[in-house]
């Protein structure tokens, strides 16, 4: 995988790391360079130690890229939160390690053709995740989305809204409090993506969403995710929510 | 009303997942299978002091922990860490999936096999009702 080489000037991006320009070296060494002070200034040495044993892993097998994601990449951690890894190519063996570990993978092609069709995780990878290295492919990406002004596709973010909150309201329904606790988080979550994607906002880390939905005038939603996030909402208050976002997928 | 006993959670699932596989719904079937086994784990759990604190890690320790000790004659590890992945990619990337990505048949009779000791340990206890 290759970068293009004729050299043109990326139009401005509307945020994240994409506002670098993928084909200046220059710039693009410091991206990688401040992603790895990134990593030291968001891990604990046990996360360090863990993001070292995925990347030494990933590397034997030749993977083409390697890209701490999700809170942690945000330096926005939560209780709940997973280390989550975007592995392009070769996903290595992770079973002996901490089961917090998260790993996606995508083969390299399959990986562009997600950022083509708009897939906003891919995105996020490029935009705002940790590179711990990279053999060209996201460099690839990054040189996409700066030349075709590349957004995700929000209205199939909204599709999987809407089968979210369905599955979600079955669940809060079967008594399951603690499946559903996580699902209504995880459904109110993809609605405010939908939402801010189609507001031009790139959705951040989940704990940072609540202050860009209020920023672009959702505060009852905003209110909703954070409760979700921080407490543990009932069930009556939680079928409320459902049926709230659930309102805002059709009226829009 | 009384809120129901992990067991009878875990068991409610795997009837709905049942149902979902008979029906083709592969996505459904995924995410309640997923959570059946999270229930059956929990239920479990708990009476050994095996701490959950509510984390899908903890509970895929769990599972090993009581395959080793002898209370699960299946190591369900692995079935429970593709289920959570599969299930993720169902629910927060909106996958569509196929008879390629899991024999969920299998999986479900596994499931089913963990639910049956659970109940049974529930009903020896007293505590197999609404709690």
């Amino acid at each position: 995988m290759t970068v293009a080489t004729a050299r043109r000037q990326p139009s401005q991006a509307p945020d994240g790391m994409a506002q670098t320009d993928p084909l200046d070296n220059e710039a693009w060494t410091a991206r990688i360079n401040n992603d790895r002070k990134r990593v030291a200034a968001f891990c604990s040495s046990d996360l360090r130690l863990m993001t070292e044993a995925v990347e030494h892993r990933c590397r034997a097998l030749g993977a083409h890229a390697l890209v701490l994601t999700g809170s942690t990449a945000r330096g926005r951690r939560t209780d709940v939160s997973d280390l989550d890894f975007h592995v392009i190519g070769a996903r290595p063996e992770i079973h002996d390690l901490p089961d917090e570990i998260d790993l996606y993978d995508d083969e390299p092609e399959v990986f562009l053709e997600k950022l083509d069709r708009g897939d906003d995780f891919v995105h996020w990878t490029v935009r705002h995740g940790c590179i711990l290295f990279d053999a060209g492919v996201l460099r690839e990406a990054a040189w996409r989305i700066a030349e075709g002004d590349l957004w995700p596709d929000a209205r199939r973010k909204r599709s999987q809204a809407a089968r979210a909150l369905e599955f979600s309201e079955k669940l809060v329904r079967s008594g399951d409090r603690e499946a559903a606790l996580e699902h209504v988080r995880g459904s109110l979550t993809l609605v405010s993506r939908w939402l801010l994607l189609s507001r031009s906002e790139f959705p951040l880390a989940r704990d940072e969403l609540a202050g860009q939905l209020d920023s672009i005038g959702h505060r009852e939603l905003a209110e909703a995710l954070s409760e979700t996030i921080h407490a543990r909402p009932d069930v009556a208050t939680s079928l409320a929510y459902l049926r709230f976002a659930r309102s805002l997928t059709h009226s829009s | 009303m009384q809120p129901k006993s992990k067991v009878e959670i875990a068991e409610d699932h795997l009837r709905k997942a049942q149902a979902e596989a008979v029906g083709g719904d592969l996505r459904d079937a995924v995410q309640w299978a997923f959570a059946s086994l999270e229930a059956t784990l929990d239920a479990l759990a708990e009476p050994r002091g095996i701490v959950i604190d509510a984390k899908h890690w903890n509970r895929a320790k769990a599972a090993g922990q009581l395959y080793e000790s002898g209370v699960l004659h299946d190591d369900l590890t692995e079935l429970h860490a593709a289920l959570n992945r599969l299930r993720k990619s169902v629910f927060y990337d909106g996958e569509e999936l196929t008879g390629d990505d899991i024999d969920i048949e299998d999986s479900l009779r596994r499931i089913e096999d963990a639910v049956q000791v659970a109940r049974g340990e529930a009903d020896a206890s007293g505590k197999g009702g609404r709690v």
